[in-house]
């Protein structure tokens, strides 16, 4: 007995470290890939000297994926260029006010943060980073292409008129959606029965989308004997479900006619969230969290993509990661059965400046680029800005980025033009294949970020000091609403008296300035 | 060094520990408090500015109201269920020795750690409770319901510090000399009356103190709420120093969260004051 009490424990030992000494690595055929990609003559020529022999440096990366993703890139480089790369994770809950700590008080305790676009306004505004204008210039440092972001994205990375992200990932929310079973004829033909029109796949507006999910929810629809839902969302307080309603509720208010308001007027910084659009919004939300389990209220993220991976919810709308996550068949029974489309539009929008709906005979559609699109911002007290550029570019030129893209565990998501396939892309359906992707979801996926990212009309980002504030008190107050606390009416007065609060003690007037430089506004 | 002298020398470290670490940061959260005061923008003097906007403040309110009633709630259970423990084991039995450690083992337990346990115990589609609470088909919303997700954090708190009410308990029950028990049994032999007319009445000093403890320690509740559930579902589980922590470190806005600190000291002080001054006259 005693003997195999022992072995067991042996094994169990054993099974501890060979756990913790895992980790990702790349093959020698993606190492030699990603360290020929964005090699310019010049920089073999620089590679020769070894150029940062001796020097090291720190990189603030979210704890996690992102985290490991940018180890993944470390040996490579080290031994490319002779220098050292010590990634320092950060939890999310304290990840900004670490880094934006280290800027008050110029410590320099990191020489790039792998930030989130919407510090932006806070970083760059107060000189915390540095533009790498100049660097881009430079044919020594590893080569990515500036135009391969689209507009929409490379907005986001620049302040000014002044680049300072280096591309990585690329966050914007599609409608992800089971083909299988919504091209189910039975199902078709009990929808007809049901709502007195033809199921439309993907569905084009909210109205639309929320009577599938109605449909489908509370019943067992792929026979596995579990009862399904219609759809996984994710509402926890702290687990950024406001980036949702954000998305959904743009086409409520932009359009052709509205293409920068949702969130304040542009002279007065008064907030907007009360218009009716917003309402009408809300009320929608609150809609389709009813067409979900109610546990949804309590999930994060991760628990609402897992729902949707297990084949419990036929509808989620979501990032990028998800639609690379769906190809993992350890975690997901829905590879080959993939639809993605962008987010569905409204026949009607609101429009703030005359107080009006506008009534559309087409559904209004509006593209997003909702969320963080973690990339690489160099201090401005960092002692090797070079390097740290060097090594950001690394992890960011064609090779580096694909590999990503189709890494759904990495978090950095698909949106530079090279990711996407044709037509739309140069990308070929077997690259994907090749990296073990289903060839349709593949396309499915990439055509959705294609028509979502180069949307005519986009979703205004909020990118003005304070952002981060404005957007918790908008995840708190929809909360309420969704749990039944208050009125979705109620819940954003709530949210129009914090968001006043902040701005009041932001400086209104400063607010004013850098939501107009923001937003590109002019009288 | 005269010897009258000496006595200041080992005065000081104490002096120094208290100036430094007790009356400056409260002096420095006072002038604060009267501040504008953001990281990284300067500070400018408002007045009284930053107690108005408190007093004002919506959420202020509702965080001091939910603070109350889950100290105590938790608190009372903490309180009946640790003398209930203690009573039952101040006595020879077999095992007991073991039962007690077991008792006080939640009592080592990190609150963040069991914040973070109490999300897997009450996980709502496939958590270990609701799993067995299904056997009777009852499921409970324990973590997306603003009422249950308040009764969550008040059973873990109630599992985390019921055990130290019980030790302090149970040595004010070992304290209680033998004679006066022997002598109440020539009156009786119910356990209850003797509880009732000997036992509590000789610990109400004990009692006094583990209350006023728990309820200084419950004010200050912060990682069950933050770990769990962020102060959700919406603002039902947002707690006054989580209120405090989110205005100071989440905004930067250290004026206003030193205002607000001020205001929780200002609460914790006269419950404890009002607090002894009644128990002092019940037990004169």
């Amino acid at each position: 007995m005693r003997k195999i009490i022992t072995g067991l424990s042996m094994l169990c030992i054993m099974g501890l470290i060979a756990t913790m000494a895992w980790g990702y690595e790349f093959t020698p055929e993606q190492t030699e890939m990603i360290i020929k990609s964005g090699v310019t003559p010049e920089r073999e020529a620089y590679l020769k000297t070894k150029p940062y022999e001796g020097v090291t440096i720190k990189i603030a990366a979210l704890a996690g994926n992102l985290e490991q993703s940018v180890k993944m890139f470390i040996p490579a480089w080290e031994e490319q260029t002779g220098g050292e790369v010590r990634v320092i994770p950060i939890p999310y809950a304290e990840f900004f006010e670490k880094f934006w700590i280290d800027c008050l008080t110029g410590t320099g305790n990191y020489d790039a943060v792998l930030g989130e676009a919407f510090w932006m306004g806070q970083l760059a505004h107060n000189n915390y980073i540095q533009p790498i204008d100049e660097f881009m210039k430079d044919p020594r440092f590893p080569y990515w292409d500036p135009a391969a972001d689209p507009p929409s994205l490379k907005k986001l990375r620049m302040w000014e008129g002044k680049q300072y992200e280096i591309p990585w990932d690329c966050d914007g929310q599609v409608l992800y959606y089971r083909k299988d079973v919504l091209d189910n004829p039975d199902y078709k033909k009990g929808f007809w029965e049901k709502y007195g029109y033809e199921m439309p796949v993907p569905p084009s507006t909210w109205d639309e989308l929320r009577d599938i999910a109605e449909f489908f929810n509370g019943w067992d629809w792929d026979n596995d004997g579990k009862v399904d839902y219609g759809m996984a969302m994710h509402l926890k307080v702290g687990g950024q479900g406001m980036f949702h309603f954000e998305s959904m509720s743009a086409p409520y208010l932009i359009s052709p006619v509205n293409p920068d308001l949702w969130w304040f007027d542009p002279e007065t910084m008064k907030p907007l969230i009360t218009s009716p659009g917003h309402v009408e919004a809300l009320k929608m939300l609150v809609a389709l969290r009813e067409c979900g389990p109610r546990a949804a209220l309590s999930w994060s993220l991760g628990e609402a993509w897992d729902c949707f991976l297990r084949g419990d919810a036929v509808l989620c709308f979501s990032w990028g990661d998800l639609g690379s996550l769906a190809q993992d068949e350890t975690r997901s029974v829905v590879k080959g059965k993939l639809g993605v489309s962008p987010l569905p539009g409204t026949l009607k929008s609101y429009d703030p400046v005359s107080g009006k709906w506008i009534i559309f005979k087409r559904p209004n559609i509006v593209g997003n680029t909702t969320g963080g699109s973690w990339s690489p911002v160099i201090s401005a007290f960092s002692k090797h800005p070079a390097a740290t550029y060097d090594f950001c570019s690394f992890m960011s030129t064609e090779a580096a980025e694909f590999w990503n893209a189709c890494s759904g565990w990495t978090g950095v998501d698909p949106g530079r033009t090279f990711t996407i396939i044709e037509p739309y892309g140069p990308a070929k359906i077997e690259d994907y294949v090749a990296t073990g992707y289903d060839a349709s979801d593949a396309k499915e996926y990439t055509s959705a970020y294609y028509k979502n990212f180069y949307n005519p009309v986009m979703y205004p980002y909020l990118r003005v000091p304070g952002a981060a504030e404005y957007n918790v008190a908008l995840d708190v107050h929809l909360s309420e609403a969704v749990t039944g606390t208050c009125s979705p009416e109620e819940a954003l007065k709530r949210t129009y008296d914090e968001w006043e609060r902040i701005t009041e003690r932001l400086g209104r007037d400063e607010q004013i300035k850098l939501y107009q430089t923001a937003i590109g506004y002019s009288k | 060094m005269k010897r009258q002298q000496i006595k200041f020398v080992f005065l000081l470290p104490a002096v120094i520990w208290v100036l430094a670490f007790t009356i400056f940061p409260l002096a420095y959260a006072i002038r604060l408090s009267f501040f504008s005061y953001h990281l990284g923008r300067g500070e400018t003097f408002v007045g009284g500015r930053n107690f108005v906007q408190a007093f004002t403040y919506p959420r202020f309110w509702g965080s001091i109201r939910i603070t109350f009633s889950i100290v105590l709630i938790a608190v009372v259970l903490e309180i009946v269920l640790g003398l209930l423990f203690a009573w039952h084991f101040n006595r020879e039995m077999r095992g007991d020795k073991v039962f007690r450690a077991l008792i006080t083992l939640p009592l080592f337990a990190t609150p963040v750690a069991v914040g973070y346990l109490g999300i897997t115990l009450f996980y709502e589609t496939s958590g270990p409770i609701n799993m067995f609470l299904s056997f009777f088909h009852i499921h409970i919303p324990w973590l997306s319901h603003p009422f249950w997700a308040k009764i969550s954090i008040i059973l873990l708190d109630t599992w985390i510090w019921t055990p130290f009410c019980f030790l302090v308990f149970l040595s004010g029950f070992r304290a209680i000399s033998e004679e006066i028990y022997e002598a109440a049994y020539l009156d009786t032999n119910s356990e209850l009356q003797i509880f009732r007319y000997i036992s509590l009445p000789l610990l109400l000093p004990i009692l006094g103190i583990v209350i006023a403890l728990r309820l200084v320690e419950g004010l200050k509740i912060f990682d069950l709420p933050y770990t769990l559930l962020l102060g959700g579902p919406g603002t039902s589980t947002e707690v006054y120093p989580l209120l405090v922590y989110r205005t100071a470190l989440k905004n930067f806005d250290f004026g206003s969260a030193s205002a607000l600190s001020l205001v929780l000291l200002g609460i914790v002080m006269s419950i404890v004051i009002i607090f002894f001054k009644q128990l002092r006259r019940v037990y004169e």
